[in-house]
């Protein structure tokens, strides 16, 4: 099972995305630096689960992998909402071109998202950010 | 034995309900073993209401809550037709599946918890099992985003096809 290439399927297009935007915004994935939870400025936080991991596959060429991917977006308070939605929406477009991209030939990771649970918005009454989340189970398929 | 084809479209409806029944009792045992105890207050605040309905309180303040099919009344699955949602309404729910930040609650009790802690550092902005480090002075019962993980990254979907085939499993007249 290679858990760290179905991360890097997921991570490199929200990645880019964010990079793509005008100024770009920080992403931090999971086991990241807890300073960065501190900062004012704006920043999006990914944290990818597995859940279902050894599901039986009718072929052994290939491993079968379920879990979830949450993002949290985070923009300054008081600044309205548009800028947390337009970093979301490039985050679920590139889930979108994910998931129009045909499977490429010989090894390698298959991967797809399925619905998106949300967003969600929150101010917290004592912290700095606006707060923007949403969330997607995945399924991967690892060729060998 | 044979059964008389009159009952057909009641015994259906009967082993449906229960087989409904039985689901939601499978899926909200799930996740309380997928959430955190602290007190077990929140494991005991799971509820099948129609959707949109209001869910109760949490059932008792400590120890984890186990469901059987008492919890879901089949009263409450007479109706055709209706969406059902499985909710909790504990009061701190929020904090509790991640959704948003964690917050201090004062009125925790104190002692042990229900379930084995992870000890780390929350920083301020972080959710509830976003702890870092391996030492600190804050806790965690459930991994961080337990309930997304368990909605969709499969557990949910084996809990309800356990559920279902226990309750089909228990039909009766249809031998």
């Amino acid at each position: 099972m290679n858990y760290q290439s179905i991360r890097a399927a997921y991570e490199v297009p929200i990645a880019t995305a964010c990079a793509a935007l005008s100024p770009a915004v920080p992403v931090f994935f999971d086991n990241l630096a807890a300073s960065t939870l501190t900062s004012t400025s704006e920043y999006v936080m990914v944290n990818i689960t597995f859940g279902l991991t050894t599901e039986v596959a009718l072929k052994a060429d290939f491993d079968y992998v379920r879990g979830a991917i949450i993002c949290r977006v985070h923009t300054p308070k008081g600044k309205g909402s548009a800028r947390n939605q337009t970093i979301i929406a490039a985050i679920t477009g590139a889930f979108q071109t994910l998931n129009a991209t045909p499977r490429a030939a010989g090894a390698g990771v298959y991967a797809r998202v399925n619905q998106i649970d949300g967003p969600t918005f929150d101010a917290p009454a004592d912290l700095p950010h606006y707060i923007g989340r949403f969330s997607c189970g995945f399924i991967a398929s690892v060729y060998t | 034995m044979a059964r008389d084809l009159k009952f057909l479209v009641k015994d259906l409806k009967d082993v449906t309900i229960r087989a409904a029944r039985t689901t939601c009792v499978q899926i909200m045992n799930g996740l309380v073993e997928a959430g955190p105890g602290y007190s077990g207050e929140f494991s005991s605040a799971w509820y099948a209401v129609p959707k949109g309905d209001s869910p109760g309180g949490p059932r008792k303040a400590s120890g984890l809550y186990k469901y059987d099919l008492r919890n879901v009344p089949a009263t409450k699955f007479q109706t055709s037709g209706i969406w059902y949602t499985i909710v909790n309404g504990a009061p701190h729910a929020d904090v509790a599946m991640d959704l948003t930040p964690y917050v201090y609650d004062p009125d925790r009790p104190d002692g042990k918890a229900v379930k084995p802690q992870t000890t780390g550092y929350r920083p301020a902005n972080a959710t509830r099992g976003q702890l870092t480090g391996s030492k600190g002075p804050n806790t965690s019962t459930a991994p961080k985003d337990w309930w997304p993980t368990y909605s969709v990254g499969g557990a949910l979907s084996k809990d309800l096809a356990r559920g279902f085939r226990t309750g089909f499993g228990k039909a009766t007249g249809f031998s």
